[in-house]
């Protein structure tokens, strides 16, 4: 058999021979007492000496497998999987083996700093922490000080709000919000998973795992698991495609790695999934293909269901016309997937919101799963098992003072302005939107940002921007000198994963663990664990503000009256959550289980029997529970609602204008004007969002990101591989090089996200491709105010 | 004594070059995108959007094939490029003059230069890290999220690689050259 394999690798990205590092760098005083910047990043041969193997959990992405880490002489040398996690399964990614790189990326933050150039325009000095807590409490003449801002909104606590990245420290950062009492809190979710979490929790109960080391038949559909790893799921996976026991159906307008694993690879018009789904859903109802005893057992409101299937004429016949995709595709797949249920899974994704229908698209494909009665059983979705972890003191204070969250009531409606909930998260663009056109119901002024990077992460970087620079403080804690930090006045810099110990954490699952990120090596240069900086800014600013509250909360002056200052105080003391160490808390989290908290430190991983169950049986696999032990089926397939049963009508929300049951409108379809391109984004395996934008490891493997143009619309438009192009749209525009591919359509283009920064202090990422949310408009969808990714039409010309 | 080998259940690849960013972590690899001692083979998709072939998109993780009958050996003037013990194809960097020969006369391009040091480098099976601790997987191998390589004695017939060899149809790449590879792509 011939097979052509070379070295001289010509694809998508990892095109760029170039070798990088050791270019020269603008001038710059962000490390001004420092000469490391700009030097250059190595890799470290293992040695065959004494050695340390430290058990630690990752962070290079949001999947926290287990990695051990080996030490020889204090530097981290090598990172190897830890087989002992059934979560990660002996394995790390690309981006997991590159940690070494962002440990000791030079362009790190080292020192906190504060800012003494105009907003935005990155110049800051070194300070040393007490200075930058101080300036944070008392300000400098360049911003002012949550002391005077406070006492300006009279002790209005939420005109400070809070925004984190996902991470386990998020937790400890999440603990400082609830005892500081602003209402405004805006985390990753709708940018990221909002819409998929809700709607499979009002539908079924919960979001589930997929089981996908025993399914049979699967359709993915919008993700991409080849590419955008998740843990076990990858693994279990790809290693039963291709006619080895699982079928795969991918779903895609794009041909992706996925794509390439799969049986058979629907290329579907872009947000028109939920039409596909109504289509297979009105197959098995009308044949009768689905599991009668479930729907019988488990369904409210089947009968409205298949009536509305039925009355709006959801036929293959029709899908075919919005989806692009053949109705004898539609047949087939409905009745494969209904034979091989309830091993058969509707994958549902953990990724962004594409469409507006989105909300809508995810019940869809709750209820075509349940169809088949594939709910929380082997080989269909699980709910599985989590090992509880006892909780730590924490504090809750009431300010009479705190306004509540930011979001106006629509006027004569029951929803919101901007969407119909209001989400724990909340909806990041409506809350910058409303900001920035002065549409908020007080005045926000200050923002305390943990690893969190608004200026890449969200669609109309243009409005980041001028969002960014109305705040009067801005307090970021990070690693990386990335695009939101250039906007900081205060910027505290956190060390990296392999520098501290996390909360330990517990993950569910069929084979359910607990499993913790313990310290490596001591943090470099004068970086901290955000459970440190949490003590050291609370104890600096705890007191004065209690001293604003006083002056201002006539409830705490009434109760200071009755039981005097001291008593009082203990109930808005912030310092309280952050006395012990981390180590500390660990330790008490797991004082249930016995031996864990040693199994932990020995092995970064605990679950109960371990010592007996777990074992290797070949040189690449192991077993973590037997068989008898998973917990595939934990509820007997009963769905986790309040009611028990999979949700087909929701009357609650249509109260709030959303359709009950999922619905497809006309405003849905797919439609590109001439001469312009249906803009898409998504994720490769080498790089997580902005996040790993500058590890020099990654970057060899892609150097920058290219913009996929189908091949032919190319050709006619004189674009040759490596030309670069000008990608714009109504929000913005940015400049990338160009892939000509047949993997793509003639009326769409795609890039993947996290490239194209354009802070100067980052080596490698300093603009390397183009950036997606430069080019992205900030619609909305209309239920949970989630970003949609993929509605914006773009034009491209060669430059 | 071992006469080592790998099998690659290459269907497993997705193509996330885990494997190349291990190998370079653990040897020492230089950084640069054509430093590198593995990689996964891609071919551009054939077919027009939307009637591809699915089958054509296909990733062939590799490395320096380990032949038994290496023409970098054979030609290497100062037999810098020689066979250990284990039958592992290495390069002895105090007796490489790079001239590149054995860079020409590789099928597989498997070798690259390392300025820093200026030889001739390529895959070794973690010889000098991994094996000579005592490990017995190879960084690639170890790290894979899919599993594709099984690293082992082929001389041992108890052997995981000489047991799968011996239950699966294999090829090995270019075999009308006479190379003897030792590395094995499963069916």
């Amino acid at each position: 058999m011939a097979v052509e394999v070379s070295r001289r690798r010509f694809l998508q990205g990892s095109v760029a021979m170039t070798v990088i590092g050791g270019m020269s760098m603008a001038p710059s005083d962000l490390f001004s007492n420092e000469e490391e910047h700009g030097s250059q990043a190595v890799t470290t041969k293992t040695g065959t000496g004494e050695a340390e193997l430290i058990p630690t959990l990752c962070e290079m992405c949001v999947n926290k497998c287990a990695a051990l880490a080996r030490v020889e002489d204090g530097v981290v040398t090598k990172l190897d999987p830890n087989p002992m996690f059934p979560k990660s399964r002996n394995m790390l990614c690309p981006r997991g083996n590159a940690g070494i790189q962002a440990l000791y990326d030079p362009d790190r933050l080292k020192y906190p700093m504060i800012r003494v150039g105009e907003k935005g325009e990155g110049k800051f000095k070194r300070v040393s922490w007490e200075e930058a807590y101080d300036a944070i409490l008392n300000g400098t003449d360049k911003f002012p000080g949550l002391a005077k801002i406070l006492d300006e909104e009279k002790d209005n606590r939420s005109t400070i709000f809070f925004c984190a990245g996902e991470g386990m420290a998020e937790h400890t950062f999440k603990t400082f919000f609830n005892g500081f009492g602003s209402a405004n809190w805006l985390n990753h979710a709708s940018l990221c998973l909002r819409t998929v979490v809700s709607g499979y929790g009002v539908t079924i109960g919960a979001y589930p795992q997929a089981d996908l080391e025993n399914a049979e038949y699967i359709i993915m559909a919008g993700a991409n698991r080849a590419e955008a790893i998740v843990t076990p799921d990858t693994m279990d996976f790809f290693k039963r495609t291709k006619g080895r026991g699982a079928k795969l159906i991918c779903v895609d307008p794009r041909f992706t790695n996925t794509a390439a694993k799969a049986d058979k690879w629907l290329p579907i018009k872009p947000g028109t999934d939920l039409a596909f789904v109504l289509a297979l859903s009105y197959v098995a109802i009308m044949e009768e293909l689905y599991d009668k005893a479930y729907v019988e057992k488990y369904f409210d409101g089947f009968t409205q269901y298949k009536n509305h299937l039925y009355s709006e004429g959801y036929t293959p016949e029709w899908a075919e016309k919005i989806t692009g995709i053949p109705a004898k595709d539609i047949y087939e797949i409905a009745r494969d997937f209904m034979k091989h249920a309830p091993k058969a899974v509707y994958y549902p994704g953990r990724r962004s919101t594409f469409a507006k229908n989105d909300f809508q698209l995810r019940r869809a494909m709750a209820i075509f799963q349940a169809l088949g009665g594939g709910i929380d059983t082997k080989g269909g979705l699980v709910f599985g098992k989590k090992l509880p972890l006892k909780s730590h003191p924490t504090i809750a204070p009431m300010y009479a003072q705190a306004e509540g969250v930011d979001v106006e009531r629509a006027k004569g409606h029951p929803g919101y302005a901007d969407c119909a909930i209001v989400s724990g998260g909340g909806s990041w663009i409506g809350f910058r939107n409303r900001v920035l056109e002065g549409k908020g119901l007080y005045p926000i002024r200050g923002m305390f940002l943990y690893k969190h990077n608004p200026m890449m992460n969200m669609p109309n970087t243009k409005k980041t921007a001028e969002f960014l620079k109305k705040l009067d403080l801005i307090v970021t804690i990070d690693t990386m000198p990335s695009d939101t930090v250039m906007y900081a006045d205060v910027v505290l810099p956190e060390c990296t994963y392999l520098e501290r110990t996390d909360p330990v954490k517990t993950f569910g699952g069929p084979e359910p663990a607990i499993a913790v990120r313990n310290k490596v090596i001591d943090p470099m240069y004068e970086t901290k664990p955000v459970i440190e900086i949490m003590r050291g800014l609370t104890e600096k600013i705890s007191k004065p503000l209690f001293e604003i509250t006083k002056k201002y909360d006539e409830d705490v002056q009434d109760d200071i009256a009755d039981r005097g200052e001291e008593e009082v105080y203990k109930d808005f003391d912030l310092t309280i959550p952050f006395k012990h160490s981390q180590e500390e808390l660990n330790e008490h989290a797991v004082s249930g289980y016995p031996g864990a908290a040693e199994a932990l430190k020995e092995h970064g991983v605990y679950y109960p029997n371990m010592d007996k169950w777990f074992k290797k049986v070949s040189v690449n696999e192991h077993v973590y529970y037997p068989d008898d032990k998973k917990a595939y089926t934990v509820r007997g397939g009963k769905p986790k609602t309040p009611s028990g049963k999979v949700m087909c009508n929701l009357k609650n929300i249509a109260k709030k204008g959303v359709d009950p049951m999922p619905t497809w409108r006309k405003e849905y379809e797919y439609s590109v004007p001439e001469g312009k391109f249906r803009m898409l984004t998504g994720r490769h395996a080498q790089f997580t969002q902005s996040g790993t934008a500058n590890n020099a490891m990654l970057h060899d493997l892609i150097n920058e990101n290219y913009i996929w143009i189908n091949k032919r619309v190319a050709k006619k438009m004189g674009i040759k591989f490596g030309d670069m192009i000008e990608v714009s749209s109504e929000a913005g525009s940015t400049r990338l090089r160009a892939y000509p591919t047949e993997k793509i359509a003639p009326d769409q283009v795609f890039f993947v996200h996290g490239f194209g920064e354009e802070s100067e202090e980052l080596t490698w990422a300093y603009r390397s491709g183009g950036n997606d949310n430069a080019v992205i408009k900030d619609d909305i969808e209309p239920v949970y105010g989630a970003a949609v990714m993929h509605s914006t039409n773009v034009e491209i010309r060669k430059v | 004594m071992a006469r080592y080998g790998m099998a690659l259940d290459y269907k497993n690849c997705i193509n996330c070059k885990a494997c190349e960013v291990a190998c370079k972590e653990e040897n020492g690899v230089l950084l640069g995108a054509d430093k590198h001692r593995i990689w996964v083979g891609v071919k551009e998709i054939e077919g027009e959007y939307p009637l591809l072939s699915i089958a054509s998109n296909t990733f062939y993780p590799s490395q320096c094939q380990h032949c038994d009958n290496a023409p970098c050996e054979e030609v290497c003037p100062t037999h810098a490029t020689h066979y250990d013990e284990n039958g592992v194809v290495r390069v002895d960097p105090d007796k490489c003059i790079l001239c590149s020969y054995c860079m020409n006369a590789c099928p597989y391009d498997a070798r690259y230069v390392d300025d820093r040091t200026m030889t001739v480098d390529k895959c070794n099976f973690c010889s000098d890290t991994r094996l000579a601790r005592g490990e017995t997987t190879t960084a690639c191998q170890a790290t894979c999220p899919t599993k594709v390589r099984i690293f082992g004695d082929l001389d041992d017939p108890n052997s995981e690689i000489s047991q799968v060899l011996r239950e699966r149809e294999h090829f090995s790449l270019k075999p009308h050259l006479g190379t003897k590879p030792k590395l094995f792509y499963l069916m």
